[in-house]
């Protein structure tokens, strides 16, 4: 039955029906609505689960990574400053392999302090070893929550779940909630390869000497690797019984593209409409939807990108001293080809301005008209009356 | 449908999972500081003359081990149900309860467990030690001779106790009022001590020459006749005064002096006031004259405030100059202000020499008291020690003054503890000579030389100074914030009118609410914080005992701040 909800709320739907056992968070905008929703549900037993309350992110996260290595189906959610400060935890839930589902809104950080829309602090964790997936709409939130929980549970990792500010999270929108039951049938109850068990007693996450480490990293990266291939399967497995499916990337109209714009998050919705006015128009463009960053899809995305002439990427980030990131990634997953396209990179709608069609369309103006792409980013969209304040 | 998933692959999955024992990573080498268990002594102890062991005392009752916490006063102090009413208790000015609410109703928590022992008939252990030869008489039954013969009497010694009137108790019985201190409760604490080497002989009044010929007869003397008489005020017409003491002492006889109307009570001692309250239970109208103000008085403070409360009139800063008999008595008094602090107390001069007459029908004088005979006091300073509570005189035989004749604090409490000082003196003297008297005491003092422990004595715990607890020592965030049970009091009108007790005993629940409050500075209470707070699991707690595991303990000293007590301490390791 479909519902009007927020996006946060997509995702306590999501999260309380896969029964999960232990939420600990810490409130920050604009994530609090997802826990405030949880700790409702907790609360008035409908869930059977425990909401712990804790004092920072660091303190959140360190509690589902003690739920989580007890065996036991876990979550937390958090957004900008929050996540910076559950930094160093981040790699310790993925180092111990431990299944735990966050949520996370995108929002940049300050100063200037900034509640809105933004990619940074969700990149900025690229590194840790967690899974990252980036959402378009409620219903994609939805999904991908339910996904995460299998996703992390069969292949060891953590999962982030990411969702735009506000465009998403604050957002109604109709979303199909499925009944527990079908859910079930999705998600079956969470059985740990490894648990803390007081009648057995070990040690995780011990010292680990040079002869150790390596191998351990390596098993990482050996997972994420097959993480693609799990995620597809999983995500076949879902459309069997919700007809729903979003692939790694989408690609839209990309087949006899000249031009592809590639973006994540919601920025893509808006991007659909762009590109068939354009279409219409005769013009030659697609739009490759990014959902999964890391890991990263690079030959799914090679295959798509490789016949085309130019690629426009654009972020809502931008890595000071080069440009936006996620046109990195398009670069560097692109530079060993034979015939390589051109990549152009574009900044734009940074803390929460409005990524609108008309950027969209200079954005494939600029792209069209040039032929030889800059290494720096370009910046769209700029004020004219801000940029005459800079000394 | 999960069948293709199951079967997709191995996961790589490769962590650090050890289930080799953690102990091999003895982490006991780390340490620089060491952390132990050592017991502190608690304020409210150190502030009682008598120096009761007051924490573990409310330990014991709050786990209702009454009887161990009744024998625990019973090593320091043998009257738990007079000192739980007379008792100044300075215990509760220096309890660090008070910092944090209210502090604690040592008082009321220790007359609870004397009762609960007189009306239950409670079974001392025998904790004497075996007969000697020696023989001792006490002069005077007040509480400083009947603690002397109590605690003679367990360190093993026969002794004589003799007073000049028809019953023991000395002050206890004459000088303290009904309504504090009812003579049942004071009879049955007397008749408790009293056993086959300890016998009280009434009506024998001594004299000097008891001292000359008692070698032979007695192997020392311990001289605690207290103060008997009212200090001379030397103004004309004195002679006319109603002496307090007496009055006081006619009073609890059970005769009525039949003092009525107005009644100038002189003075700003405890004598002063308990002879005001007693004038209003016998209908009398008394107003206390005295020189200095209200707050200069030497009387205890709360005797002085329950006075007020119940209607006692303070003229302060009036001395008395003279007193005429014309109708009435006439007292003129010179009006006096305050002048300065000298010697720790507040001078007054007269006031532009101003006089007053005031008009009364009696006048009794209560402005101190002194020794009856003045052969009570020690004559020579040859071969004397002096102690905070005696003098110690080596004649033929030992003589020893204590009580009142010597205490800086004329109180029950502390001449108690004259008696035990003089016990403990005459054993090391005994044992040791006394050459090693000073010595001797030296080992088994607490914070100063005014403390000295009968317990740690008879066990031979040499005390080392572990020092006090205070406030800022502990963790107050394990205690919540809570009211001190008041005990009930009957009512005013009544407690005026006559002379019945004007407090109630706790009862069980209200003894077991305020016991609780206790914080037990300076010694475990079993709460477990140490062990359960102990990062590398170092405390091993088995036969009730908790022992800390060197091989483990990383001397990070958590376990000394969660102890809410301050029943642990770090040391640097050696």
């Amino acid at each position: 039955m479909k519902e009007v909800i927020e996006g946060s709320q997509a995702v306590s739907e999501a999260v309380r029906l896969a029964k999960t056992k232990v939420i600990a968070a810490y409130p920050i905008t604009p994530q609090s609505h997802i826990i405030e929703t949880l700790s409702e549900y907790c609360a008035e037993k409908i869930m059977d689960a425990r909401f712990i309350t804790v004092e920072s992110e660091h303190s959140a996260m360190a509690a589902v990574i003690g739920a989580s290595s007890t065996g036991v189906r876990s979550f937390t959610a958090s957004s900008s400053h929050g996540l910076a400060l559950m930094h160093e935890l981040l790699h310790w839930a993925s180092g111990a392999r431990l299944p735990i589902v966050m949520a996370e809104v995108n929002r940049a950080l300050g100063p200037g302090w900034n509640i809105w829309m933004d990619q940074t602090d969700s990149l900025a964790q690229r590194d840790t070893g967690w899974i990252q997936l980036y959402c378009e709409d409620a219903q994609e939130v939805f999904d991908t929550t339910l996904q995460a929980f299998k996703l992390a549970e069969m292949i060891n990792l953590p999962v982030m779940v990411i969702l735009d500010a506000f465009f998403l999270s604050h957002t109604y929108e109709p979303v199909d909630i499925p009944a527990q039951e079908i859910v079930d049938k999705f998600l079956p109850e969470y059985k740990p390869k490894v648990q803390l068990d007081t009648s057995n007693p070990f040690a995780l996450g011990q010292m680990t000497p040079p002869e150790f480490y390596m191998e351990m990293r390596y098993s990482i990266q050996m997972a994420m690797k097959k993480v693609i291939g799990l995620f597809e399967n999983i995500e076949n497995d879902f459309f069997e019984i919700f007809e729903r499916s979003y692939g790694t990337v989408e690609a839209v109209q990309c087949q006899d593209a000249e031009i592809i714009m590639v973006m994540p998050g919601t920025a893509a919705s808006t991007c659909r409409y762009v590109i068939q006015e354009l279409r219409d128009q005769n013009h030659k463009v697609g739009l490759l939807k990014l959902k999964m960053l890391r890991p990263f899809p690079t030959e799914i995305i090679q295959k798509i990108l490789a016949n085309t002439q130019k690629i426009a990427v654009l972020d809502r980030n931008c890595s000071f001293g080069l440009g936006g990131i996620f046109a990195q990634e398009i670069r560097a997953c692109l530079c060993n080809l034979d015939k390589a396209p051109l990549v152009f990179s574009y900044i734009s709608g940074l803390g929460g301005r409005d990524v609108t069609q008309s950027i969209l369309k200079e954005i494939y103006w600029l792209t069209k008209k040039n032929q030889n792409p800059k290494y720096e980013s370009i910046w769209v969209g700029l004020d004219k009356n801000n940029l005459s304040k800079i000394d | 449908m999960n069948k293709r998933l199951d079967n997709y692959f191995d996961i790589p999955f490769y962590i650090p999972k050890s289930h080799v024992s953690t102990m091999q990573n003895k982490t006991g080498t780390w340490r620089f500081a060491r952390p132990i268990y050592q017991e502190k002594l608690a304020p409210c102890s150190t502030a009682c003359p008598a120096s009761e062991n007051i924490p573990k005392i409310e330990y014991y009752l709050s786990q209702g081990l009454i009887k161990n916490a009744w024998e625990t006063i019973l090593y320091e102090n043998p009257f738990p149900s007079i000192c739980g009413r007379v008792c100044f208790h300075n215990c509760e000015k220096e309890c660090n309860r008070g910092s944090f609410d209210e502090s604690l109703s040592v008082h009321n928590i220790e007359r609870f467990i004397g009762d609960k022992a007189l009306s239950e008939n409670f079974e001392q252990t025998d904790i004497k030690l075996p007969l000697n030869n020696k023989k001792i008489a006490i002069v005077g039954s007040g509480p400083a001779g009947l603690s002397a013969g109590y605690f003679l009497s367990i360190l093993g010694y026969n002794c004589h106790i003799f007073e000049q009137k028809n019953s023991p108790g000395g002050l206890l019985r004459w000088g303290i009022p009904e309504y504090r201190l009812p003579k049942d409760i004071l009879d049955k604490e007397i008749a408790r001590i009293e056993n086959d080497r300890l016998k009280i002989f009434l009506n024998q009044e001594v004299s000097k020459s008891f001292i000359n010929d008692a070698n032979g007869a007695y192997d020392a003397i311990f001289l605690a006749c207290g103060l008997g008489k009212t200090a001379k005020m030397n103004i004309t017409g004195e002679e006319m005064c109603i002496d307090g003491l007496k009055f006081l002492e006619k009073v609890s006889g059970g005769i009525n002096p039949e003092i009525k109307g107005n009644v100038a009570v002189i003075g700003g001692g405890n004598t002063a006031i308990d002879v005001s309250r007693v004038l209003l239970r016998l209908n009398a109208k008394p107003s206390i004259i005295y020189r200095r103000r209200k707050q200069d008085m030497p009387a205890f403070s709360y005797e002085v405030n329950m006075a007020c409360e119940e209607g006692v009139i303070i003229h302060e800063l009036l001395s008395p100059l003279s007193i005429n008999k014309e109708n009435k008595y006439v007292l003129e008094v010179l009006k006096m202000k305050i002048d300065g602090i000298s010697n720790g107390r507040m001078q007054v001069i007269s006031d532009e020499n101003q006089k007053q007459t005031l008009e009364f029908d009696h006048i009794i004088s209560a402005t101190g008291s002194k020794p009856l005979k003045d052969w009570y006091m020690p004559d020579d300073n040859r071969k004397m020690i002096n102690l905070s509570h005696i003098v110690f005189s080596n004649k033929d035989i030992p003589v020893l003054y204590g009580g009142d004749l010597t205490n800086q604090i004329l109180s029950v409490t502390d001449a108690i503890a004259s008696g035990k000082q003089a016990a403990i003196a005459l054993d090391i003297f005994f044992e040791n000579g006394f050459s090693n008297i000073l010595e001797t005491f030296e080992k088994y003092y607490g914070t100063d030389k005014s403390q000295v422990s009968m317990e740690a004595y008879l066990k031979k715990n040499e005390q080392k100074n572990t020092g006090i607890v205070f406030y800022k020592d502990l963790n107050v965030d394990y205690f919540e914030k809570q009211a001190r049970v008041n005990p009930k009091k009957i009512d005013k009108k009544e407690s005026i009118s006559s002379f019945k007790e004007i407090e109630q005993t706790y009862d069980d629940n209200e003894v077991l609410t305020e016991v609780i409050r206790c914080i037990n500075c300076g010694i475990c209470n079993q709460c477990d914080n140490c062990r359960i707070f102990c990062p590398e699991l170092a405390i091993d707690f088995t036969n009730n005992e908790r022992v800390i595991n060197y091989d483990y303990c990383k001397g990070c000293g958590i376990c000394i701040v969660e102890c809410p007590r301050n029943a642990m301490s770090l040391e640097e390791e050696k």
